[in-house]
């Protein structure tokens, strides 16, 4: 689509890049039928066709109000889009300009900000478990949905200490070792089995994507700097990769590269540390033949993986888990709409809770016709998101972990 | 302006000018068929011939003049068909007979690409409207969308819209094989049974239940019938025998069209249960197309047919004075006088053959 | 014919929110745009309001008041048509159809699925999967595309040449003429008493009714299906093999083609495997049993290789089938990775002049200094040439727009027609033209008068005026040579 930039557009570090992406799009359409919140509002305003036209409004210079910040707020950023579109959009990375140039235009209220600023440094600094613990502890007295998805933690068992040859690094994550402490454990453990070490550093926290996607990319830059520090001793010293075990932190190690190119003190590091990031599934498939002798019969057998937006999408790893699933005897059941996001999306569960609680049921109702056994699942988000249920939810890791001997 | 259909024209003016109306009218082979008509007679058979056949095209043009048996013989000659098998109803049906009447046989319920009725085929038309103007809708192509799709409504239309000046057809290759097998089945027990066929991949292109026995067709590839008839069972009928008996069911030439009771065809949903009704019975198109011979009251008839989601048409013999179609809802009444008013301004086509007071 | 009073737009958008929610009307600028053209991007208007009402009563109110008031209204389902026919009026109401997305049955017995307009065609499909049946006709856009919007286009696919088009698929439309007034076309049964105003409706481009239910026939899914891709060295060998498999008494349950240029464009994001050495690529599909398949197959191969295919390759398993078919449904849109716009038409020939028509675009591309691969569906001789062009550059518009219009007006002098699934819309006016005579073109304005007396339902499209007509014969005596001496003028 032909879009003429205004002034304070053409000027932006970003505008050009917006532009570009802008001409790709032919207005197809495609993208409106894998989109969560078009299938939900069906106005042309709530899927990517139509916030790109409202993007591009922004771009040459007409004054957004709030219906245009309601609309992109609105996007989940699951990037089914992505997949779908033939032309190649990027609208994951347009939306972001998009977002970016939208709070310079028209500055969200005090209010907002405050509470955005709030969101990320509760979820991300070190007052999150402290307030989980306090939640359980409030179950009794919850509303249900919520008191069902702050169920105790699974106990994270041993964690392998057996010094290996090989060795990798894995992404701990801020929220998931108190939401779920056992993702890490297993996985340490399967990869031990396999003869890997896992080694944390205690100095990485939170990969940066919360910051990132709550209009905070300055501090979210900062989040990405200090990994860097964290795991390039481990890097110099041989470690293969960096395992992520909750798929929207990969998404985001993946884009390190991008989002510090014009950082000169970073840019080559975080290049390496992209190049380095792993998804679990990109590490594994190879590996699980050797493991069969060590594994007992599964506890379930039918079971249902729903495809987390930013492995499918954001890392474009379709049907690999799923194809492992079933070379361990998995029985894996088709279901209804997987591409359709579960309305997680990291903190939006948080500021679009009725939008993301419609999406869940959805998600659930899908997910739980054929009747499987176990809904397994690869980030902490989409597992704490589809928790709750009849169904137990757990990360594939886990299952997998189950089956050791 | 050819001479011939120069006078098809003239004729159709005059009528205009002196509001005087037209009875169209070929061979006379469906004389028996729609609301009684009346006027002076306009013949098209003056204006006949195969205008364009390409075999690759699988598409031929035909005057409405044209005799529907020479054009079939043509066609056959290519090893190509009229898929949705028309009834002739008489050795001098015509082309353009056969395209207003609408009628199909038992291949229009057949499965796969040869399913579907008169109108499905009908790619293009000329027509001679009531002001004598020459229109052509559709063209020579299997994708059209070029405008409405008028020469569509013209199948069946009984030529309230004007005089079909030619047409063109898509046409297919004949089936390379056939088979019909016959099984022994009450009504209920048929339907159900061609119900559930309908849903499974299987090649059937015609079925008939009557008086206990379903007939049933199958076209297609050798391979598929050999695969087919072991699913089905069933008792083969004899190629010679099978032959006779689809042509004279499409003929109404069987034995149980014979005798004097007025004859009914009643459109129903297929999956729709056995009729309420007092009378023998024919089904056909997998329980789509009911004939029945029955002397009970026409809103009797009519009521059941709407009650099952379709319509009635007292199709030969009977009182035809009340009109033998299902009436048409005020909306729909409305929408078919504009559209007359519009094609025959001066009302002088085929006056209530389709629609009483039309 | 009512008289229609033309209000002024404050009093028209106050009693269109007295009749719909707030979040079910959009007025402002910041809203509308975004719904100022479909997949059509050249011919662009804003509404004068969006309304996308949620329930039944809200369509009928919304065209009970705009007939009252002597508003236009236009239908809007997926917005993904090819040409303009969901344009908005600047006057006027645009009535999103995109809330009505539930299906209301899928009946195994019957083997129909009803389902409210906005479903998409693919969804019918998916939903029908269970039942071992499916939703034949699949328009490239069948992932997005809605039923509402097949219906008004009478859209084919890639499989209509075997499965029929939208019409063939389509038993009853249930909906609301422009003043409200309820209406159902066809039904369950074979057949409807009185004229057959359902092969009318479909393909009239939302102009004759306002469609809120459809019943569709499901048909059962083959046990197989395979794909033949053949390679060929010449665009008009590929050509002439279309006839020659016709000839030899096959109907492929799909036929197509892609030339070099289309293939390149849709590899890199579809992976299809395609012959990108290939002049002209066919996929040629045949299903039905097992048995007939592999008959079928290699009948088919056989034929492709007395009509000089180079190579070809038969899909192995349904993944690699389904591969083939997704840089075919892809091309379209792929073209944004090639110029920033492409303008596609969608002229229908007799197969026998495929080669022909293809040399014929190949010499536009020369002169008129644009690109245009080709993906067509062969068996249907329905062509899709992709005109690429930058729409930031006029001069590039214009030539884009001269390019299609050529390729039209050739169609036509080959015997076919301008729009074989696309429509007319906005975008073929002038075209219609040139294939239809004025006494042709009355009598589809008069059919429109019959439908919608005062003319408000989706105004302006598809049939041109004696005005329009008379203002294209000029432009084309003053652009240059009149391209078609032969053609009658008006």
């Amino acid at each position: 689509m032909q879009t003429e930039l205004a002034d304070f557009a053409r000027q932006h570090a970003d505008g050009p890049e917006a532009a570009d992406i802008l001409r790709a799009c032919v207005h197809c359409g495609f993208c409106t039928a894998t989109c969560p919140t078009y299938q939900l509002f069906g106005d042309e305003l709530d899927g990517p066709r139509g916030r790109i036209y409202l993007i591009k409004q922004v771009l040459e210079g007409q004054a957004p109000t709030e219906r245009t910040q309601l609309h992109l707020d609105r996007c989940l950023t699951c990037r089914a889009c992505e997949t779908a579109c033939p032309s190649g959009v990027k609208y994951g990375r347009l939306v972001e300009i998009g977002r970016e140039l939208l709070a310079e235009r028209r500055p969200r209220g005090w209010r907002a900000q405050a509470a955005r600023r709030a969101l990320a440094w509760v979820l991300t600094g070190g007052a999150f478990a402290p307030l989980l613990a306090v939640g359980r502890l409030l179950r009794p007295v919850l509303p249900m949905r919520l008191g069902a998805q702050l169920a105790p933690a699974r106990a994270a068992g041993t964690w392998p200490r057996t010094p290996r040859a090989r060795r990798m690094l894995l992404l701990a994550g801020c929220v998931q070792p108190a939401l779920a402490p056992n993702i890490n454990a297993a996985t340490a453990r399967v990869f031990d089995a396999l003869g890997i070490e896992v080694l944390t550093v205690a100095r990485a926290g939170c990969c940066g994507a919360l910051r990132h996607h709550l209009d905070q990319q300055a501090a979210a830059r900062e989040d990405m700097r200090r990994n860097i520090d964290a795991w390039w001793p481990a890097i110099e010293a041989g470690a293969e990769a960096i395992l992520v075990n909750a798929s929207g932190c990969g998404t985001m190690l993946k884009d390190y590269g991008v989002l510090l190119r014009a950082d000169p003190a970073y840019a080559a590091k975080a290049a390496r540390i992209s190049a380095l990031a792993r998804d679990l599934c990109e590490v594994l498939p190879p590996l699980v033949a050797a493991l069969a002798p060590r594994l007992g019969p599964a506890v379930s057998t039918r079971v249902v993986f729903h495809p987390p937006c930013s492995l499918q999408h954001g890392q474009q790893l379709r049907g690999v888990v799923e194809g492992m699933l079933v070379a361990l005897g998995a029985q894996v059941l088709p279901f209804a709409d997987a591409p359709l996001c579960c309305g997680s999306a990291g903190t939006y569960s948080l500021l679009q809770p009725a939008v993301s609680a419609t999406l869940r049921e959805r998600k659930l109702a899908a997910l739980t016709a054929p009747r499987p056994e176990v809904i397994l699942s690869a980030n902490i988000g989409c597992l704490t998101q589809l928790s709750g249920g009849a169904t137990p939810v757990q990360h594939w890791i886990e299952w997998l972990d189950e089956r050791l001997r | 302006m050819d001479a011939t259909l120069g006078q098809l024209v003239e004729q159709v003016r005059g009528a205009t000018q002196a509001r005087t109306p037209l009875r169209i009218r070929a061979g006379g082979s469906k004389d028996f068929y729609g609301n009684p008509s009346r006027g002076q007679i306009l013949d098209p058979r003056p204006w006949q011939g195969i205008e364009a056949y390409d075999p690759s095209e699988l598409v031929v043009t035909a005057r409405a003049g044209t005799r529907l048996a020479e054009l079939e013989a043509v066609l056959a000659a290519q090893g190509q068909m009229l898929a949705f098998e028309p009834p002739h109803f008489g050795p001098d049906a015509t082309v353009g007979g056969c395209v207003a009447a609408g009628l199909a046989g038992p291949r229009r319920a057949s499965a796969g690409y040869t399913h579907g009725g008169l109108r499905d085929f009908l790619l293009g038309a000329r027509l001679l409207d009531g002001r004598g103007q020459l229109l052509r809708f559709g063209g020579t192509v299997m994708k059209n969308v070029a405008g409405y799709d008028v020469a569509r409504v013209l199948a069946g239309s009984l030529g309230v819209l004007g005089l079909l000046v030619d047409v063109s057809l898509k046409v297919l290759p004949l089936p390379r094989a056939e088979v019909t097998l016959r099984f022994e089945l009450g009504e209920a027990q048929a339907l159900e049974r061609l119900c559930d066929w309908q849903g499974r991949p299987l090649p059937v292109s015609g079925s008939a239940w009557c008086q206990g026995a379903l007939t049933v067709r199958l076209s297609g590839a050798e391979a598929a019938l050999a695969a087919a008839r072991g699913r089905l069972g069933g008792e083969a009928i004899a190629a010679a025998d099978a032959s006779a008996f689809w042509q004279d069911l499409r003929e109404h030439q069987l034995e149980w069209f014979a005798g004097e009771l007025p004859l009914w065809r009643l459109a129903v949903p297929p999956q729709a249960p056995p009729l309420a009704l007092v009378g023998a019975q024919l089904i056909e198109w997998g329980g789509g197309q009911r004939w029945l011979r029955s002397a009970q009251a026409p809103a009797r008839i009519r009521e059941e047919a709407a009650r099952l989601g379709g319509h009635a048409t007292l199709f030969r013999g009977g009182d035809r004075a009340g009109g033998v179609f299902s009436p048409l809802n005020p909306a729909l009444l409305a929408i078919h006088r504009r559209l007359k008013q519009a094609f025959d301004p001066a009302g002088i086509f085929n006056p209530d053959r389709l629609v009483q007071g039309l | 014919m009512e008289s229609a009073v033309v209000e002024s737009r404050p009093e028209v958008l106050a009693a269109l929110a007295r009749i719909l929610p707030r979040e079910a009307l959009l007025v402002e600028a910041e809203d509308t745009r975004p719904y100022e053209c479909d997949g059509l991007t050249l011919i662009r208007q804003r509404p004068m309001a969006v309304a996308l009402p949620q329930t039944e009563a809200q369509v009928v109110a919304v065209l009970r008041l705009c007939h009252r008031l002597g508003v236009p209204v236009v239908p809007r389902g997926a917005g993904t048509g090819l040409a303009g026919s969901a344009l908005p009026d600047a006057g006027g109401v645009l009535l999103s159809m995109a809330r009505f997305n539930r299906i209301l049955a899928v009946d195994r017995r019957a083997c129909t699925a009803t389902v409210e307009p906005g479903v998409r065609n693919l969804a019918i499909s998916e939903a029908a999967a269970p039942q071992g049946l499916y939703y034949a006709p699949d328009p490239s856009s069948q992932v997005a595309c809605t039923i509402g919007g097949n219906v008004a286009e009478n859209s084919g696919g890639v499989h209509c040449l075997k499965y029929g088009l939208t019409l063939h698929n389509v038993l009853r439309v249930r909906g609301y003429t422009v003043d409200g007034e309820a209406v159902e076309f066809g039904s369950l049964a074979p057949d409807a008493a009185g004229l057959d105003l359902l092969a009318l409706v479909v393909g009239s481009e939302g102009m004759l009714a306002v469609t809120m239910e459809v019943t569709v026939r499901l048909v059962p899914r083959p046990e197989l299906a395979r794909c033949i891709m053949a390679s060929f060295a010449d665009v008009a060998q590929a050509g002439d093999a279309v006839a020659a498999l016709i000839a030899a008494g096959i109907i492929p349950a799909g036929l197509e083609m892609l030339d070099q240029a289309a293939s390149r464009l849709v590899e890199p994001f579809a992976h299809a495997g395609y012959d990108l050495e290939a002049a002209a690529v066919l996929l040629c599909e045949s299903d039905g049993t097992p048995e007939e398949v592999e008959e079928e197959i290699a009948h088919m191969s056989q034929v492709l290789r007395a009509a000089q295919a180079t190579r070809i390759q038969v899909s192995r398993d349904e993944a690699e089938r389904l591969k083939f078919w997704a840089g075919r449904k892809n091309a379209f849109p792929a073209a944004g990775r090639a110029a920033p716009a492409y303008y596609c038409t969608d002229g229908t020939i007799p197969r026998k002049h495929i080669g022909q028509m293809l040399k014929s675009i190949q010499a536009m591309e020369r002169r008129y200094g644009l690109s245009c691969p080709n993906v067509f569906h062969a068996g249907d001789g329905n062509l899709h040439p992709l005109v690429l062009f930058d729409d930031s550059d006029p001069d590039s518009v214009a030539r884009a727009e001269a390019f299609g219009a050529e390729i039209l007006e050739e169609s036509v002098r080959l015997g076919g027609t301008v729009t074989g699934e696309h429509g007319v819309g906005m975008e073929k006016l002038n075209q219609m033209c040139s294939q239809f005579d004025r006494p042709t073109l009355d009598a589809f304005a008069a059919v429109k008068r019959a439908f919608d007396p005062a003319g408000t339902l989706n105004p302006g499209k598809v049939i041109p005026s004696l005005h329009r007509c008379a203002e294209y014969g000029r432009q084309r005596v003053v652009g240059g040579a009149l391209p078609h001496p032969e053609l009658p003028r008006f």
